[in-house]
């Protein structure tokens, strides 16, 4: 084959590829309204950042809104991603809060759906309340970014197992290093979200191979924060009082240390492990030679800047990943400050794909054109 | 190195002190351990039976959480019917718990704390189960969604993981004690007995010692008893020989002057002889019959064992034959007749008697039969106080009172003189006719004298 031939070739795919994708457009529009998107799981294709442009949505506005459920820090850290995106790609950013309130957060959407709002990223308070207003920005044309749940045309997700394998490998280093194969384990569970119960199988199933390793107590903190972490482990001490590890969410295991040292427990060689790199936990950590040894963090900055880059690609009619794994960080001692440069400028880790894919995992294509292709489903890239 | 009495009778003593209480060591060691086993041992029971009722209060619940799922699950009654049986147990096993765990105060709170969590656990079980009997599927179903069951089942085996490491605990370390024990066991047995064969050691060499110690004394003292005796038989042989010596040399000393006296006799006799003076011979005779008497006593010395004694009877019995003899010549006619006692008399005590005999036998020869026959008669006999007396005796013509003496008189001087170194009495009786010359002494004065 030829260069020309290759030339000419190439020139008949674009023209065929951008013929399918004008006759995909226009079967879209006429059926976004209908359209019930992806309800069984499937199995995403690595994002292609080559797949063909759609057009640009019409008639929305070059807006990205981030309708909070709450200000907790991890929130928080992705509305300042989504904001340094939104300058790096000058879209006028909105961020509000509901406060907790499903409903709040329903008819916050809807105003802006009917502001003609082109880009929304949610936190859902109440995912089974707050779909149908989702599906709504949806057929609006929007780019509707959730994180976690869906229905979303880019979910954010978290590799639950890994993120657990993550913290759970951690543990099992230690007691194997410190504690010689044998330590008393509490597992700090989160059983009011269940899409989170990956997390606590792979820790399980990391410390299931070592005979001596005792998980004395798995159970779930009522509510699931610092205080339910407290009182929780105050209620093991009492039945425990030996306890080599604790492993949990960040914010319940603040908690149960909190306890430990009420009771005058905590030693040197007492391991706690967190997940989700809460400022609390992290503080910890940086203060050195406590008992936090360990955070898995899930950079919200850094996913929150990618989403914000997905939605102005959205925006101009660019095809964007139809979900993204924002992945588990161990953060100890070692690599604190290069996680916190890395948060500190979001947009220069999104820049540069090797330090990208350290944080980030993209899968799946989808555009304005194609919005019937949402996700309807919990979409995980650790399917069973 | 010498072993004394003192120093074995107390190294004994010490090795049985040591022995003794290495002994007492083990005893006690043993006693402890024994103890220490006993109370493990129901110690071991009351963990296991700790362990045992926790897990059946698991199951218990665990029983009747199935029950109600099954029941939610199907409506089907069939699978309440363990429900029941499972609650009276899960009660039954609490109260178990209670009583194993009454001597572990620590332990009440959590306990108090495990029963109110089984209990509400229960009332949840039962009221999802009610709600479900009563039509309420969707109440009971939320109910369930919120959790509430799930805590509660999984605080309920944090206690119940809790009494169960607990006990488990109890059981390691009660073991391990044991284990620590044995060995220590071990080590004070081994330790005694090493103390032990120590002591029966130092005991057998301290014995074996003293034992060949004692037999190389007695060996010694056997050697000197026998360098002793051997000693002492040559000194006894020495003196037996100075003695034979000695015997033989004052034998040979009393028949020398016995011959020196015969010899002087002799000599007297031949001088007599070769006088002319009768008066001048017959002196001499009389001296030669005294030298004669001395002479006899050391003849019957040198034939005698004992020099020192003379037997009178053999002494005088020669005396007198000699007299006899040689006085045939002063009186034809006259005899001489004599008794006499065995007696024993020292040599000179003998000697100044013999010389008496032989001068009143002289004198009565010469004297008491004037027609020349008679007869004399010579007795020595013991008197009954032990006196011994000496009697010449004549039936001649006796003696006049105041008459002057027929002779010299020497005679009578040296019986007067031979008398007082007897230390005896000289009497002369004269009854009418005839004469009784009598000398009595006490021999006993005589060796008294001679001892002095």
């Amino acid at each position: 084959m030829t260069r020309d031939s290759s030339r000419v070739g190439g020139l008949m795919r674009a023209g065929c590829a951008g013929l399918l994708a004008t006759l995909f457009a226009l079967t879209a529009a006429l059926g976004a309204e209908q359209s019930q998107g992806i309800t069984q799981p499937v199995v995403l294709p690595p994002f292609n950042p080559s797949a063909p442009a759609c057009a640009v949505p019409a008639g929305l506005s070059r807006t990205l809104a981030f309708v909070q459920d709450n200000r907790r820090d991890f929130i928080e850290g992705a509305g300042y991603g989504l904001s340094r995106a939104a300058k790096d790609r000058g879209l006028d950013y909105r961020d509000l809060v509901a406060d907790n309130s499903a409903g709040q957060q329903a008819s916050q959407i809807t105003a802006l759906i009917d502001e003609k709002v082109g880009a929304f990223v949610v936190p859902p308070v109440d995912p089974d309340e707050l779909a149908p207003t989702l599906k709504q920005a949806i057929w609006s044309g929007a780019f509707v970014g959730t994180i976690v749940p869906p229905p979303a045309t880019t979910i954010l997700n978290a590799p639950q197992y890994l993120t657990g394998k993550v913290l759970g490998d951690a543990a099992a280093g230690y007691i194997h290093e410190h504690f010689h194969d044998k330590a008393d384990v509490v597992l700090l569970t989160q059983d009011s979200l269940q899409f989170l119960a990956p997390r606590f199988t792979a820790i399980r199933d990391a410390l299931k191979d070592m005979p001596n390793v005792d998980i004395v107590a798995d159970l779930s903190p009522n509510p699931v924060n610092e205080e339910g972490g407290y009182e929780t482990m105050k209620l093991i001490l009492e039945a425990h009082p030996h306890v080599d590890v604790v492993l949990g969410a960040d914010t319940v295991v603040l908690g149960a240390l909190r306890a430990l040292r009420e009771a005058g427990k905590v030693r040197p060689d007492l391991y706690l492990g967190g997940i989700d790199g809460e400022p609390g936990a992290v503080a910890e950590i940086k203060a050195g030679a406590g008992p936090y040894k360990l955070t898995v963090a899930l950079s919200s900055p850094i996913f929150g800047y990618a989403l914000g880059w997905e939605a102005a690609d959205w925006l101009e009619g660019k095809s964007v990943p139809q979900a993204i794994d924002a992945l588990p960080i161990a953060l100890s001692t070692a690599n604190m400050a290069q996680y916190e440069t890395d948060q500190a400028d979001p947009g220069a880790v999104f820049a540069d794909p090797a330090r990208r894919d350290v944080y980030l995992k993209r899968y799946g294509n989808v555009c304005a054109d194609a919005r019937d292709q949402y996700l309807d489903f919990p979409w995980s890239s650790e399917g069973r | 190195m010498p072993f004394s009495n003192r120093l074995v009778v107390g190294s004994t003593f010490a090795f049985l002190v040591v022995g003794f209480l290495a002994l007492m060591a083990i005893v006690g060691a043993n006693f402890w351990l024994n103890q220490r086993a006993e109370l493990f041992f129901q110690q071991q029971i009351s963990a296991r039976d700790t362990r045992a009722a926790a897990v059946e209060l698991r199951n218990a619940v665990q029983a009747a959480e199935s029950a109600q799922r099954g029941y939610l699950l199907t409506n089907n009654e069939i699978y309440l019917a363990p429900y029941d049986v499972a609650k009276t147990q899960a009660d039954r096993q609490i109260s178990h718990l209670r009583a194993l765990l009454a001597t572990f105060p620590e332990s009440a709170g959590p306990l108090d704390k495990l029963a109110g969590l089984i209990s509400d656990k229960f009332d949840e079980l039962e009221q999802t189960v009610t709600l479900k009997r009563n039509g309420h599927d969707d109440e009971a179903m939320a109910l369930i969604n919120t959790n509430k069951g799930k805590t509660l089942m999984d605080e309920a085996n944090v206690f119940i993981t809790g009494l169960v490491s607990q006990a488990d605990d109890r059981l390691t370390n009660g073991a391990a004690e044991q284990q620590t024990n044995a060995a220590l066991l071990e080590l004070v047995s081994g330790a005694a007995a090493v103390v032990i064969v120590v002591v029966v050691g130092g005991a057998a060499f301290l014995l074996l010692s003293y034992t060949r110690e004692l037999r190389h004394a007695r060996d010694e003292v056997t050697g000197l008893n026998a360098e002793l005796e051997h000693r002492v038989v040559e000194r006894t042989a020495d003196v037996t020989q100075a003695r034979d010596r000695a015997e033989v040399l004052l034998r040979e000393v009393n028949h020398r002057v016995a011959n020196s006296l015969a010899l002087i006799s002799s000599l007297v006799s031949l001088q007599s002889k070769a006088l002319g003076d009768e008066a001048a011979k017959k002196a001499l005779s009389e001296m030669q019959e005294r030298i004669f008497a001395i002479s006899l006593v050391h003849r019957r010395l040198y034939g005698a064992r004992d020099a020192r004694a003379v037997q009178l009877d053999d002494y005088l019995t020669g005396l007198l034959d000699h007299l006899k003899t040689s006085l045939r010549g002063e009186g034809q006619g006259i005899t001489l007749s004599y008794q006499i006692e065995p007696i024993e008399l020292p040599t000179d005590a003998s000697v100044n008697l013999g010389v008496v005999v032989t001068e009143w036998i002289t004198n009565g020869f010469k004297y008491a039969y004037p027609g020349g026959s008679g007869e004399i008669r010579v007795r020595v006999r013991r008197l009954a106080d032990g006196q011994v007396e000496l009697t010449v005796s004549d039936d001649g013509v006796g003696r006049v009172e105041d008459a002057p003496a027929k002779g010299t008189g020497l005679g009578s001087r040296i019986v007067t003189a031979m008398a007082a170194s007897l230390a005896g009495k000289v009497e002369y009786l004269s009854p009418g006719s005839g004469m009784t010359a009598k000398l009595t002494f006490q021999p006993r004065d005589i060796v008294a004298q001679a001892a002095e």
